[in-house]
Parts: structure tokens; sequence; C-alpha cells
């Protein structure tokens, strides 16, 4: 779909990108990611010519885009930007149906056009075609921008950090929804950004630059268990590399209410009452985890024992930090187990997993959110 | 007040017409420097030492060289014109956010459909602005017109001045000068609300009607 051969830029004395060859298969998402200055916008622009190479060629859908007409090319190619860039003086419709417009389409087509696409990512089109950008939020904005590229079917789209100006929540909602429209679409995309886990969670492929030059190359997977360097280690953070394979420690929550065997019956009930739990873990004076004490035990027993330590459960069953997250949840759900503490190699208490965590980790997991790893 | 009606039209024909000359130059003029960022000082500093030409010592000037009547006047109130529309236009173009540009171009629009589609309307309510201010220096210009044997209310002025010892020519002064002034503040407010009225919708919209 696109090839870059030995392709340079330079400003100048600047080399902003330097002899790059890559090749971008059909329907590929890839993801152009560095710090800023490397190279990968520059790298983008070219594509569509708003930047020509110094030296070098690139091909888009086998033809030298030198040979060109740039206007005729970029009609051919979606084009999204980090601002938005939505026309204010232009209605919804309107914006979608630029490049429509451009290739001469009628009115009439041009808004059926829009309306599907508004339906597509679930605004009405009823309510919005006619409105005007400033009417709409920063989310809705860029999701036009989204459709604007899409409106007159390109197999090829760029953005440029498309994502990059809205807040966290709004991010990941566009970035799952624009997921889910990839996989419908079947787009070839090229998409630039410098956030790692928005590369992560998209990508097909990430090509990772830095001083205009392609550091690796490779899919998250790949990425994540082999980066080429420290550069690249770096960049994607320590934690992520065990995300792959979440562990209890990553999921569970330090600070369990505990309490020593020596505490009396009546003092353990103000605890659990005073924390709000209906069960203590019991440790040494060392930390070592020696079982637990519900509130039925308490009172039921209170009469005839002292202290909570000469009724704690010792089977209560247990798991260690390391052990993978999906062995903490699979007991949970099989064992039907309310919780289950969390021990350290030594048999030191070091946190817990209840059932309501489980089911925050995994719905993270689910929507693609890492915020239990990190 | 049949002749101050007539005076009155054309005080305001020689006003307009010397506004159209000016948009007719001006606004390609400041079309072009944004595309030749280096001639637009030299371009704005021109039009600006042509604004400072006391009107008088203009009018002297180009009488000498073009003579007496309308036209004289009509090329001073066209040379007055230009600043405000010249520079209001590259103002106006030149703020348009850059990013809209890029947006334009990178979805394959030609310079002329950037500038048409984009750059244009929504600059639109800046060169509006400057249309109006030389509308209202031409007409303030255009009273002194007579003394180079131009048309309009400044015939009416300065006859009056010259009998201003005489209640006639304090009332002639009067129906000079208040048409003059009315005129004016006519042309303001007409050219303020066009200018409301064609500014692109989206950019009107007020912050309370935002929506999410």
């Amino acid at each position: 779909m696109v090839k870059f051969s030995h392709v340079t830029r330079k400003y100048g004395n600047t080399v902003a990108v330097k002899d790059l060859n890559l090749k971008i298969a059909g329907n590929e998402f890839v993801v152009l990611i560095g710090p800023s200055g490397c190279g990968k916008t520059t790298t983008l622009k070219m594509v569509n010519r708003l930047i020509n190479p110094t030296s070098g060629t690139i091909e888009v859908m086998g033809k030298n885009i030198q040979d060109l007409n740039p206007v005729t090319l970029r009609r051919e190619i979606g084009y999204v930007i980090q601002q938005v860039g939505l026309f204010p003086n232009m209605t919804i419709a309107e914006n979608i149906g630029v490049v429509p417009h451009l290739l001469g389409w009628d009115k009439n087509k041009s808004r059926k056009r829009a309306a599907a696409l508004l339906t597509m990512v679930g605004m009405d089109p009823e309510t919005y075609m006619d409105r005007y950008p400033t009417e709409l939020s920063g989310g809705q904005q860029q999701r036009i921008g989204v459709l604007r590229a899409l409106a007159a079917d390109p197999p090829l789209i760029l953005m440029d950090e498309p994502f990059g100006a809205l807040d966290p929540i709004t991010r990941e909602t566009l970035q799952d929804e624009f997921k889910r429209l990839q996989t419908e679409l079947h787009k070839t995309i090229i998409f630039v950004t410098h956030d790692i886990d928005e590369a992560l969670k998209l990508a097909d492929r990430i090509v990772i630059m830095r001083a205009g030059e392609v550091v690796q190359d490779a899919t998250p997977e790949e990425l994540l268990r082999h980066p080429a360097d420290d550069f690249v280690a770096a960049f994607l953070g320590k934690d992520r590399l065990s995300n792959q394979e979440l562990q209890v420690a990553q999921v569970m929550l330090e600070n369990p209410v505990k309490a020593y065997p020596e505490m009396g019956m009546a003092e353990g009930l103000a605890l659990m009452k005073r924390k709000k739990v209906d069960t203590v873990l019991i440790t040494d004076h060392g930390g070592r985890f020696l079982g637990s004490v519900s509130v039925d035990e308490v009172n039921a027993k209170h009469r005839s024992f002292n202290t909570l330590g000469e009724i704690v459960d010792q089977d209560t069953p247990a798991i260690e930090k390391t052990a993978a997250a999906k062995d903490a949840f699979n007991r949970i759900n099989e064992e039907k187990l309310p919780y289950l503490p969390v021990i350290d190699e030594k048999g030191l208490l070091v946190g817990i997993v209840t059932r309501n965590n489980m089911v925050n980790a995994l719905a993270s997991v689910v929507w693609g959110d890492h915020n239990g790893s990190s | 007040m049949e002749k101050i009606i007539l005076l009155t039209l054309e005080h305001l024909g020689l006003s307009t017409i010397g506004v159209l000359f000016g948009i007719a130059v001006g606004l390609p003029l400041g079309i072009m420097i944004t595309r030749r960022r280096k001639l637009a000082g030299l371009v704005v500093g021109t039009t600006e030492m042509l604004q400072t030409i006391p009107s008088l010592a203009m009018l002297a000037l180009l009488m000498m060289w073009l003579g007496l009547g309308n036209s004289t006047l009509i090329i001073a109130l066209f040379l007055y014109s230009l600043l405000p529309i010249v520079r209001n236009t590259y103002t106006g173009l030149v703020n348009v956010d850059t990013g809209l540009i890029e947006a334009g171009r990178g979805m394959g629009m030609t310079r002329l459909q950037v500038l048409r589609l984009v750059q244009l309307p929504l600059a639109l309510p800046v060169i509006l602005a400057g249309i109006r201010v030389a509308l209202i220096t031409a007409i303030g210009v255009a009273t002194i017109g007579t003394l180079i044997g131009a048309g309009g209310l400044g015939e009416l002025i300065w006859l009056g001045m010259k009998n201003i010892e005489t209640s006639k020519g304090v009332n002639m002064l009067f129906s000079g000068a208040i048409p003059a002034a009315l005129l004016a503040i006519a042309c303001e407010l007409g050219l303020e609300r066009l200018e409301k009225a064609l500014t692109p919708r989206g950019l009107r919209v007020s912050p309370e009607s935002m929506k999410n």
C-alpha cells in the first residue's frame, strides 16, 4: 500500500528523516511513535506530499507519488490532524462532506454519506448534521474529524496524533471506538502518536523512531517481549514488560484489614465494624499470615473464647503474589471464595484480592485499560 | 429639501464608488501579500503613508495633477480606503488557524479552494470591518470635495461657513453637516449589521448554547 525507499528529508543541515525504508501492507494499522523531533510526523506528511522528501521515493498503491498531482493524491487519502481542524464556518454535514464536495459528489449523496457515518459512531444524524463544530464537545468534534477522513471511503488514512488533545477518558473511548471501526472497515492506517499505550492498544505494527531513523519495527507483542535496545525498553516503560501475564501483585489491594492473634473478641468485632469488613486476616508480629476470622465466628464463639487467635481458621486459602492473576480469579470463582489473601514467598501477608477488585481488574483487561498494571 | 436629499445621495454615491475601487484593488492586494509575506510590510506601509497625508493636502496634490471634479475626489477616497481594506484583509487571512489551512490542504483543496472555502469565510468579519472603516472615512473626506469642485454635502457646509454671520448661512451649514453626520452613522450601523449577518453561523455561536 505504501512503500518508502531510501527516503531522506533535510531541513537545512538538520536531517528530519534519514534513509527510511518502510513497507506498509494493505489493511495494516501501523503506528509511528517516538519522542518529539524523531521524524514521525514528517514521515506521515510525506505520504500525502504535504512535505516532499529531499531524496528517495515513496510509492502509494504502487505509484510513485512524485509523479502524481498532490491535490488528486490527497483526495484519495484520508487525513486526520490533532487540532481536529473542523471548519468552524461549515456545518457537521458540510465538514464531513468536504472531500466528497471536492470530488464533485452531489449534495444529496454527500449528506446521505454523512448521515450513515454519524450513525456508525452512534451520533444521531437528525440532531447533529446541521450543527456547527463549536456546538459539539471535544470528543464529538474529533469523532467528526475521523468521519471526515472516512467520507470518500479512501483505502488509506493518515492520522497525526488524532486523540492527543483529548482528555484521558474521552481519548480511550475514541480509541476503542476507532479500533472497532477499523475491524469493520479494513483501512490501511498510518497513525502518529507519542503515547505508547495508545500505540500498543491500536497497532498491528509499531515503528519506533529516534532522530529520523527507525529503531525498531515490530508487532506490539514482539516489542514487549524483545525490545531492540535500552531506548525502546525505556520508551515502553519497565512495568509493561510483565503486562502480558498479569500477576496477582498487580491487581491486589494492599493493606488488608489485619489483626494479631492476641486481639480480644470484642476488639476484633469493633475493628471489623470500623473498617466495614466481615473478615479480618490474622498475622503474627512478623507479618506472617496465620489465617482469618469472620464476623460470624466471632459472634458465635465470643462467649467461649477470649482472643481471635483461638478461633482463627488456619485453612484459609491464600495465593502467592507472583502467581498469575488469572489463577486468583479462577480460584475465587471456582471455590466461591469472597476473597483471597495474598502472601509473598516468605509467607508474609502482602495484600488481598476480593471479588470486587477482581471484577475491576477484569473489566480493565476487557476494555483494554492497563491501569491494573501500573 | 429636495436638494439636500440629492446632495446626500451624491455624497453617498461618491464615497461608495471610492470605496468600491478600494475593494477592487485592496482585497486582491491583501490576499496577494499573504502569499508574499516579504511584500506585506512594503504594501501596508505604503497604504499607511497614504493615510497620513492630510486630506486637504491630498486633494490639492491630486487636483494639480488631475484637475477639478468628481473623479479627482473619487481617486482620493480610493487611496484612503486602501489602508483599512488591505490591512484588514491581510490580518483576517493570516489569523485563520494554520491547522485549518493544513487540514484543507491535506484533504486535497487547491490553494484557491482553501482561500474560498476556508480562509475568506473565516476572515470575512475582519474584512468587512475594514470596509466599514473605509466607508466612514470616505464620507468624512468627501465633505471637503467641494473645494476641488466635486459634489456632495460639502457644498452646503462650505457655503454655510462663508455666510456664517447670516441666519441663512447657519441654516445652510446645518443642512449640510447634519445629513453628513447622519449618513456616516447610518452607514456604520448598516454595515455593522451586514457584518453580523455575513459572519459564518458557526463563528457566531455563543458558548452558552454549547451542548454535549
